[in-house]
């Protein structure tokens, strides 16, 4: 095996063993874990059922029950899968000097945050999966999903690219507090603006006609509703093309974004605490 | 002809020097919000052109009272701090580049963070270092094994860390530190917060592992007694500057040769109570209701004690060398001075 390959390998082992850990840390506290599933679905299922009121006391929207419908069920697994929370946690290491105790290993210092993702997304999908099919059972006579395997496997694809662009976007606002003293006005402004303008609160479509251009290119589009309309809004193929070029330019971006931002920060770093 | 070059030391610093930059604020409201308006930082000299050469086996103490720039010298020797000026290698490698196969032969243990998951048992994170540093599993286990025997912490492993005691927890971090055998180890208060008994584990530990494994170890401490047990020689650090580099017997000997002596008597001292001198190897620090307090001569303090015997029927007596921060403080203001 050639040297990066060695290298490649050896990162992979230290993932999975802190992927284990970090499972088995999860498992410690079910009932944390069990309260925190409950409120992932519950945004999804709320803003369904308002949207569906909406619609039956006879609201005009320019999407039908069919798409708001469809579009809830899958998005109920959509954000968990892209979902990222370590930027708070990033910004305390760093302000609080706990960032030290990963910097003197001879590994990289993500490794923790992305394991601590994975594992909890790996837990989370074992308890959601079954949600979302509860969910797609009870709302069953509106649900319409392409029977296209390619569809399928696009929309996996493109999560996987929505969850590696929210991940990094938290690495560059945790990062700040290598200059910063408090982030979490940044981190609150991160939380709303992913909020609405990815298509979690409320489905792009629904957003003013006069904005669906900026909707549409948008970085926060494709950190969750990109994928979900894959399936659910019946894109032609030339937009899927599009939003994956546009999607693929936004991951490779914030990547050396992160890359430059996070060696800048190193050298700022001032360990604080014994 | 032959050329006769030194042998590299373990740690070689010229010049090195760490500066902060903060924001200074003033207290209370109108302060908050004059910093908001206009923000003035200001800059902090952490550490000042140190010159330094550590050879591979010694054990060096820091020392130097709060702020004085142990702490700092030492991030920078483990390469969490990128110095501002001057020049530093350990082991061959700039610290500041973290290479990996520099950060295979160091490690750091700092008495205040834990390198520890918490929420499950220290094996867990013994498993990583593993997977980290590349060991086989003959080596790991033998690591384990030897280290866990050396520190009496056989049964500990496989116990959650969070259930395990401070001084516990601090022996399992010196394992988890030790299991790739660094060859430099950068020790940050490795005794604060432990019992007696911990702290003379730890430290019988780490005359052990310096003994047989020759591991070049740096360490800071507030605690004397670490330092007088531990280490051959010590830097005292005061002000970012190092102001005394050499043999503490000697330091404490040259500053301050007596001993303090402190007795408390169940009654307080008579007025007019005489105490002989000796011929100026005891000198009267304080007379305080039932506390008297002596500087004595080290070769005339059993005669010195006699005497406070004899005064009265005592409560408390307690012997004790001059204060550290004590003989610090001296010490830079004579250079100072």
């Amino acid at each position: 095996m050639s040297r990066k390959g060695v290298k490649i390998a050896r990162e992979l082992r230290i993932l999975r063993r802190m992927t284990a850990a970090n499972i088995a840390m999860n498992l410690v506290y079910r009932a944390n874990f069990a309260m925190f599933m409950v409120s992932n679905i519950a945004i999804p299922v709320i803003s369904l059922l308002v949207w569906r009121a909406a619609l039956a006391s006879g609201a005009r929207l320019p999407v039908g029950k069919e798409y708001l419908t469809t579009y809830f069920v899958i998005l109920s697994f959509v954000t968990m899968a892209t979902s990222s929370w370590m930027a708070p946690f990033l910004s305390e290491d760093i302000r609080l000097g706990k960032l030290s105790i990963w910097m003197i290993r001879p590994a990289s210092m993500l490794h923790e945050s992305i394991a601590n993702n994975l594992a909890e997304k790996a837990l989370k999908a074992a308890m959601l999966i079954p949600m979302v099919g509860v969910m797609w059972l009870l709302f069953a006579d509106a649900v319409r999903v392409p029977g296209n395997g390619v569809r399928w496997l696009l929309f996996a694809v493109s999560t996987v690219l929505g969850a590696v662009l929210v991940f990094v976007l938290d690495v560059i606002i945790g990062a700040l507090a290598f200059w910063l003293d408090d982030t979490s006005g940044i981190n609150r402004a991160r939380t709303l603006i992913l909020g609405l303008l990815s298509g979690a609160i409320v489905p792009l479509a629904l957003m003013p006609h006069w904005s669906q251009g900026f909707m549409r290119m948008q970085p926060f589009r494709f950190t969750v509703s990109f994928p979900v309309e894959i399936l659910a809004g019946h894109l032609p193929a030339h937009d899927i093309a599009v939003g994956f070029g546009v999607q693929l330019g936004y991951v490779l971006a914030v990547c050396l974004l992160a890359r430059r931002i996070w060696s800048a920060g190193l050298r700022s770093y001032s360990a604080v605490g014994a | 002809m032959q050329s006769i070059v030194a042998a590299p030391g373990a740690v070689e610093a010229c010049g090195l020097t760490k500066t902060y930059t903060f924001h200074a604020q003033a207290a209370g409201l109108a302060g908050a919000v004059r910093s908001v308006l206009r923000r003035r930082y200001e800059t902090r000299l952490a550490v000042d052109r140190i010159d330094l050469r550590i050879d591979r086996g010694e054990v060096v103490g820091l020392l130097g009272p709060n702020g004085a720039g142990k702490t700092t010298t030492l991030k920078m020797l483990s390469g969490l701090l990128y110095p501002s000026g001057g020049e530093l290698s350990v082991l061959g490698f700039r610290p500041s580049e973290r290479k990996s196969d520099y950060l295979r032969r160091i490690s750091l243990v700092m008495g205040q963070k834990s390198m520890l998951w918490w929420d499950v048992p220290a094996m867990e994170s013994f498993l990583l270092h593993k997977e980290m540093y590349e060991l086989s599993t003959h080596e790991f286990d033998r690591s384990v094994a030897e280290l866990a025997q050396l520190l009496q912490v056989e049964h500990l492993v496989d116990v959650q860390v969070r259930k395990v005691s401070l001084g516990e927890r601090m022996k399992l971090e010196l394992m988890a530190a030790l299991l790739h055998r660094p060859e430099i180890l950068f020790l940050d208060e490795p005794t604060i917060g432990l019992d007696v008994v911990a702290t003379a584990r730890v430290r019988s530990f780490l005359r052990e592992i310096n003994r047989t494994r020759g591991t070049t170890i740096l360490l800071t401490s507030h605690d004397m007694d670490d330092i007088e047990a531990l280490c051959s020689r010590v830097l005292i650090m005061d002000h970012g500057r190092i102001g005394y580099d050499g043999d503490l017997g000697e330091l404490v000997r040259s500053i301050r040769p007596g001993k303090l002596v402190r007795a408390t008597y169940a009654k307080p001292i008579p007025a007019g109570t005489v105490v002989d001198d000796l011929d100026g190897a005891v000198q009267v620090v304080e007379v305080a209701g039932e506390v008297l307090r002596l500087e004595v001569s080290r070769e005339r303090a059993s005669d010195a004690l006699q005497q406070v015997i004899r005064l009265g029927p005592l409560v408390d007596l307690d012997v004790t060398d001059t204060d550290i921060d004590d003989i610090i403080r001296e010490l830079f203001s004579r250079e100072s001075g």
